[in-house]
Formats: structure tokens, C-alpha cells, sequence
């Protein structure tokens, strides 16, 4: 064996060819396969659990196995590429915007550089025209006349083992959070196209395990966390005792009351994980203020839906659940909670799916009377647009010293922002909740905001590298602000973004915590008869 | 003739940064977008690695100790680790600036320093590399602190348990999922 020796080493690092060899093969981008290793794939689905949700009336996902993205063989069935090329065929009949999207593309490039994970990673098939290319190529193969007398030469490309690894890398470095579109001149979705994409993969069994997870509890607990009814109510009545340690006040929540006027539906993680557990307390709060007559549900108790990520007919299914238990209980509208894609499912494909919801009534504020006219087809208000009416119309009592400990800034979470427009009550809400709090820069708020970089079930520790680099364009701008206004609370209006914030927070801004807006509500909220102690840190104050 | 390094390297700095950056950028396969877009937000990658390695080469003219040091590295480092890149390859930009500045003065011959202040300028280099070699190691420390107490949240019951669902399917509890008419 050679011995080193130390002078000799150092003078060929100074002198000698440059240290730096790079990572990445310089190769068009056909010609790159895709390379499985831990850290850059979410775990496959669990048999027993695919298995399961292939049984289940209305859906179908076949093809259950053991098997790795490590491995060469997927152990695909036999006519795994005629099930792709039919499943394709058939969502282009069934989804005009499918066809529509992949023919309109110009490559203009607009897309290129606005997605998160491209500029976390740095890699080409994260630009979403590319990774809707991996699609778009096969469609020209398959189903243009050009594509198949020409092939590779009109653009086409044939559907191979490769090409469908391929799909499942980069359908998964996609959270759906529809940035791109913005930017888009003909407005392309490319959340859809890789909603299709993973639809595709589970034609042949493939998809991730911490979506299906998540999608098999909601189908048979009626929540992600598959808490069964008494864990549900017992952990909420949990946080209402700690809520009157804090502050005095008592409340006593209903559960499945038949009559009631108002149904509440939140991310159940609201009411299992901090820090949404916080914000659940929030919510506690008003309502208990304000008198209002509502009921929890322990059937409908997830507010989430992660059939957004899997298939059509699940998020179908998921979705009608909410809409089956409000009509069973009678109540007269839906207040929803902090949740991200909920409100797009809610706000885009509710209505098609499975309203309209003519059971219920158009919703009306109980207390100030308001008539929230933009949900009179869905039937279902956020809790920002309801809390910011309360405010406006004066019917709540904030101390704003109460949050003195906070210097916020709000993150717009993709889903309310971008596909529902909730972009002015949050900020409504904060300006008369907190003294401080300030905007992180515009090309990274509203319209424009970066994702978590978590979402669409991405939120899973196994590739906890893909998802810090992905958080990283958001992460940046928290730490323009951090360094700049001394911010230490991010305040967000989604389940998810509470949970993956805060470990992307972790992270990159070890000093800025994580919220949801109602949270802050609760902090400041003054109501009758309370007994508050001297909460310096709101409701997140230990009291022994 | 001899110059003293600090001068050479101020009346260089333009040139080495311009080098040293460049290189680091050129790591990645989207180079291009890295290396030209301006905006810190657009483009966090490409401006933290700019603003980072500026920032190290003063505070290496000014003789700056550790402390002053750390914030820089880790805009240059902390991105690095959560990169697809090896641990070397992470670190590489660092000692690569040996090489950069000696690129940079062969060019130009007419000032050269002395032998010693070149070889403390490298014994400096290398103190930065071992730095940023514990922050590396600081930041994959962090990303598995991050799955752990993601794990320790209790969120992994979604997906490491047994399939509940199946197991009641099994057990013929009559739970086989919800209709919607």
C-alpha cells in the first residue's frame, strides 16, 4: 500500500487538477436513467394495505406486491405497459384538460425556473415543462399521428421500464402546489398532470406508502391519523381541560349532534400533533366566545384528503364523506378548518364530484349575519373568511399584548392561496391579533408563494434531503426576515404546513417556530368571565 | 518584485471571486440559471453560494476568526448538505480556493507573493475546510435530529404500523369502508 505523504498531498491539492468534480452527469436528458437510493424515494405502499383499499367499494388500486425502487425488477404485472397505454387513453377521453394540456404546451419556458424543487435540486426534470414532458413524450408516441410515424424525431417516446421509473422519481418531487400554473401563458396545470401521472403508477401498483397510509385510515376511521371515534373526542376533550387551566374558561364541544346548526371539519392532525394542537385550541376558543351552535364529527373527522394524491375516484370518495355527514346530521353549513388542500378539493372538484350540496343552506354568519355568498355551491366557509367577518363586524374582543412574545410573518399556504384566493383575511386577521408582524418579499407570498416543499403525502422522514432542499426557496425567504425583523413565528393556515414548517424550520431557521393563524387568535381573544394566567408564551404556556 | 498577499489578493479579489463562484455553480447541472439570475429569492441557491463565498474571501483578507466565519459557511454548506452530493464533493468548494487563487496569480506574473504568506494563506484555506467540515457534519446531525422527532411526533403510526385497516377487514368486523350514494 502507497504511503501518503502529507507535504506531497497538500501541494497536489493546491497544484494539481481542481477538487471540484461535480455530481451531476452532463448528458441530454433522455439519456440520464434515474438511480434509486435512500434518501431520494418515498417507501412503496404496504401490500396488506393496497390489498385492503382495492377491496373497497368505488375504487381500485390492483396489483398489490413486495417490491422495492432499489431493485432492478419492479415485479410490474405482465401487460403492465398495455395497462399504462389504455389508463392513459382512457383518462384522455374522460379529462378534456388532460388532452388539452398536452398538446398546448409551447416550451416557452415560462415554468422553467418557478418550481421549488428545481431550484433546490438544480435538476432539468424538475422544471415542471420537463416533467410534464415525461408524459407529453409518451402521448406523442401513442397518440398523435406525428409521435407515431415520426417517434423520437416529433418529440415521441416509447413507454419503457425506464420511462415509468422515470415518472414515479419525478411524480413524486412534484407537491402539486400549482406555482408553475401561475406562470403559465396558457395556464397549464401541472399539479394535473402529475395527478395523472400517479394514477398511472397505481394502475401497476406502484405509489408511496405514507399517501395510501393516510387514505386507508380516512376510508375506514374517517381520519388520517386513524384515531377511532373515542380517541378523537377524547384528545379534544383533553385540550379543552388544558384549556381551562389556561384560562379559566370551560367547554364543553358536542360530538355527531344531530341539529346543530354548523358542522366543523379540520385536519385531525389539528387535534393529534402539535403544533396544530395549538390551533385547535384557537378554534375552541372563538367558538366558545362567540356561542356559536356547532358539532364535531367523528366520522367526518378529517378535514384533509389525501385521495387528492392518488386517484380521481378516491379524493371522490374522501370528499363525499364530508358531504354525507353534514346531510346525516342535518346541520345547515360546513365551517372548514386550517387545511391546505381540502379547500382545493372543496373549491375545484367538490362541485363535479359531488354536489351540489342543495341539502344545505347557503351559509350565514350566525352572529353578524353576513352571507357568505362565495361558497353558496359548496356550502362550506374557511375559518379565516368566518374569524375576519367576526372581526369587521366587531364582535370580538382581542388583547393584542397577549401575542407580545410573537414577531410574525405569514406564509401563504399553496392550496387556500393559489386555488381558492384566500389571500386578504389571514393578513386581516393578523393586523388585529399580533402588533407585529411583516411580510416576507412579494415574489414569495400570495399568488407567488413557495411550497413547504412537503406536500402531496411528501411529508415522510425517508427523504428528509429531498424535502429540506425543496423547503429551501421558502425557508430563504423566512430567513430574509428572521435576520432582518427578527421574526420568530411563522403563521400559516394549513395542517400540513404546521407539521413540515416546522421541521423545515428545524432546519434552515432553528429560531422562527411554526403556527396557524387561529392559534394566534386564540392568544389574543378576550372573553367573558375567563381567569387567564400570565400566559407568556399564549396557549403553547406549560401551567403545573 | 514582491507584493505583500493581502494586496495582491484585493487588487485580485474581482477575479478570484468571479473564479471561485463560478466553479462552485458549475456543480450543478442547471448552472446557467444559478449563475445568471440576480434575484436572492428566485434564485436561493445561486445567491447564498454568491453572497456565502464573497463574504468568506473578505473575511479572510481581514484575518476574521472562526466565529466570524461560521455565518457565511453556512450559507454555502447547509445547502450543500441536503444536496445529491458526496461528502467531499460538499465540502470540495472550500479547498478549492487554493487552487482558484493560484489560478488567478499565475495568470498575472508580474506580482508574485512570498512562498510563506502563500503557504499561510493555504494553512487559512484549510482551516475553513475543517470547518465546514464540522458544520457538514452539523447539518446531517440536524437532519436526523429532524427524523427523529418527526418519528417521536407519533406521525409514523400513519405508515410504520401494521395495516389496521386490513386487520379489521380480517377479523370480519363489518368495517369495510364507506359507501356514498
Amino acid at each position: 500500500m502507497a504511503v501518503v505523504k502529507v507535504d506531497k498531498l497538500a501541494r497536489s491539492v493546491a497544484e494539481g487538477p481542481s477538487l471540484m468534480t461535480g455530481s451531476i452527469p452532463r448528458k441530454p436528458w433522455r439519456n440520464i436513467p434515474v438511480v434509486f437510493k435512500p434518501g431520494n424515494y418515498c417507501y412503496p405502499t404496504n401490500p396488506a394495505t393496497l390489498e385492503y383499499l382495492d377491496k373497497q367499494p368505488g375504487i381500485s388500486f390492483p396489483n398489490a406486491r413486495e417490491w422495492s425502487p432499489e431493485d432492478d425488477d419492479w415485479k410490474l404485472p405482465e401487460n403492465w405497459k398495455e395497462i399504462i397505454i389504455n389508463g392513459l387513453a382512457e383518462r384522455l377521453g374522460k379529462f378534456r384538460s388532460l388532452k388539452i394540456f398536452m398538446d398546448c404546451c409551447v416550451r416557452c419556458g415560462a415554468c422553467a425556473d418557478k418550481c421549488h424543487f428545481f431550484l433546490g435540486t438544480g435538476d432539468p426534470k424538475n422544471m415542471p415543462v420537463l416533467r410534464a414532458e415525461l408524459l407529453r413524450s409518451v402521448y406523442r408516441q401513442e397518440f398523435t399521428r406525428a409521435g407515431k410515424i415520426l417517434g423520437r424525431l416529433a418529440g415521441g417516446r416509447e413507454m419503457t421500464v425506464g420511462v415509468l421509473k422515470e415518472w414515479f422519481m419525478y411524480a413524486y418531487q412534484c407537491t402539486e402546489c400549482r406555482r408553475c400554473s401561475v406562470f403559465c401563458p396558457y395556464g397549464i396545470d401541472t399539479a394535473e398532470i402529475t395527478m395523472m401521472l400517479r394514477e398511472l403508477l397505481h394502475l401497476v401498483g406502484v405509489g408511496i406508502n405514507w399517501a395510501m397510509g393516510p387514505v386507508t385510515n380516512s376510508n375506514r376511521t374517517g381520519n388520517h391519523m386513524g384515531l377511532t371515534p373515542q380517541a378523537f373526542k377524547g384528545n379534544i376533550d383533553f385540550l379543552c381541560e388544558d384549556l381551562e387551566n389556561l384560562t379559566g374558561i370551560h367547554i364543553e364541544p358536542t360530538y355527531n349532534r344531530k341539529g346543530a346548526e354548523v358542522l366543523f371539519i379540520t385536519p385531525s392532525a389539528d387535534v393529534f400533533a402539535e403544533p396544530g394542537l395549538f390551533t385547535c385550541m384557537g378554534y375552541l376558543l372563538l367558538f366558545e366566545a362567540i356561542g356559536l351552535d356547532y358539532t364535531w364529527s367523528t366520522y367526518a373527522s378529517e378535514g384533509g384528503n389525501f385521495g387528492l394524491f392518488t386517484s380521481n375516484e378516491m379524493m371522490n370518495k374522501l370528499n363525499g364523506k364530508m358531504y354525507a355527514e353534514a346531510k346525516r346530521l342535518g346541520v345547515k353549513w360546513i365551517l372548514g378548518g386550517e387545511c391546505g388542500h381540502m379547500w382545493r378539493v372543496v373549491h375545484q372538484y367538490m362541485d363535479t364530484m359531488n354536489g351540489p350540496a342543495d341539502f344545505l343552506e347557503v351559509p350565514k354568519s350566525p352572529i353578524t349575519g353576513t352571507v357568505f355568498e362565495n361558497a353558496k355551491s359548496t356550502k362550506m366557509v374557511h375559518i379565516s373568511e368566518f374569524t375576519a367577518d367576526l372581526i369587521y363586524n366587531g364582535k370580538l374582543k382581542f388583547d393584542k399584548s397577549r401575542n407580545s412574545h410573537v414577531k410574525a410573518t405569514f406564509h401563504d399556504s399553496c392550496n387556500p392561496a393559489r386555488a381558492m384566493g384566500l389571500l386578504e383575511e389571514p393578513r386581516y386577521i393578523l393586523d388585529h391579533v399580533v402588533d407585529n408582524w411583516v411580510e416576507m418579499p412579494e415574489n414569495t407570498i400570495r399568488e407567488q408563494t413557495f411550497c413547504c416543499g412537503s406536500g402531496t403525502a411528501l411529508n415522510t422522514d425517508e427523504i428528509m434531503e429531498l424535502r429540506m432542499r425543496a423547503g429551501l426557496p421558502r425557508a430563504n425567504a423566512v430567513r430574509y426576515v428572521a435576520d432582518k425583523h427578527a421574526v420568530n413565528m411563522l403563521a400559516c393556515v394549513c395542517a400540513i404546513d404546521r407539521a413540515t414548517l416546522t421541521t423545515l424550520m428545524n432546519y434552515w431557521n432553528p429560531d422562527v417556530e411554526v403556527c396557524g393563524v387561529s392559534e394566534l387568535v386564540g392568544n389574543a381573544l378576550v372573553i367573558e368571565g375567563e381567569k387567564r394566567a400570565d400566559l407568556t408564551e399564549g396557549l403553547r404556556t406549560m401551567v403545573f | 518584485m514582491v507584493a505583500g498577499l493581502k494586496e495582491i489578493l484585493l487588487t485580485n479579489k474581482e477575479k478570484i471571486l468571479s473564479l471561485w463562484i463560478d466553479r462552485t455553480l458549475s456543480s450543478y447541472i442547471a448552472s446557467d440559471f444559478f449563475k445568471s439570475s440576480g434575484d436572492r429569492f428566485a434564485n436561493p441557491v445561486g445567491a447564498n453560494i454568491r453572497e456565502g463565498l464573497t463574504r468568506l474571501f473578505e473575511q479572510m483578507l481581514d484575518k476574521a476568526g472562526p466565529e466570524k466565519m461560521l455565518a457565511p459557511l453556512d450559507q454555502v454548506i447547509r445547502i450543500r448538505a441536503v444536496q445529491e452530493f458526496s461528502p467531499s464533493q460538499a465540502v470540495a468548494p472550500i479547498l478549492e480556493l487554493k487552487w482558484v487563487v493560484r489560478q488567478v496569480l499565475t495568470a498575472g506574473k508580474k506580482k508574485r507573493p512570498p512562498a510563506t504568506e502563500l503557504d499561510n494563506f493555504d494553512c487559512d484555506v484549510d482551516k475553513l475546510g475543517l470547518l465546514a467540515f464540522d458544520l457538514y457534519t452539523e447539518c446531517r446531525e440536524q437532519l436526523y435530529k429532524n427524523r427523529i422527532h418527526e418519528i417521536k411526533s407519533g406521525r409514523s403510526i400513519l405508515t410504520d404500523s401494521a395495516c389496521a385497516s386490513a386487520l379489521a377487514d380480517n377479523k370480519k368486523t363489518g368495517c369495510t369502508g364507506v359507501e356514498i350514494s
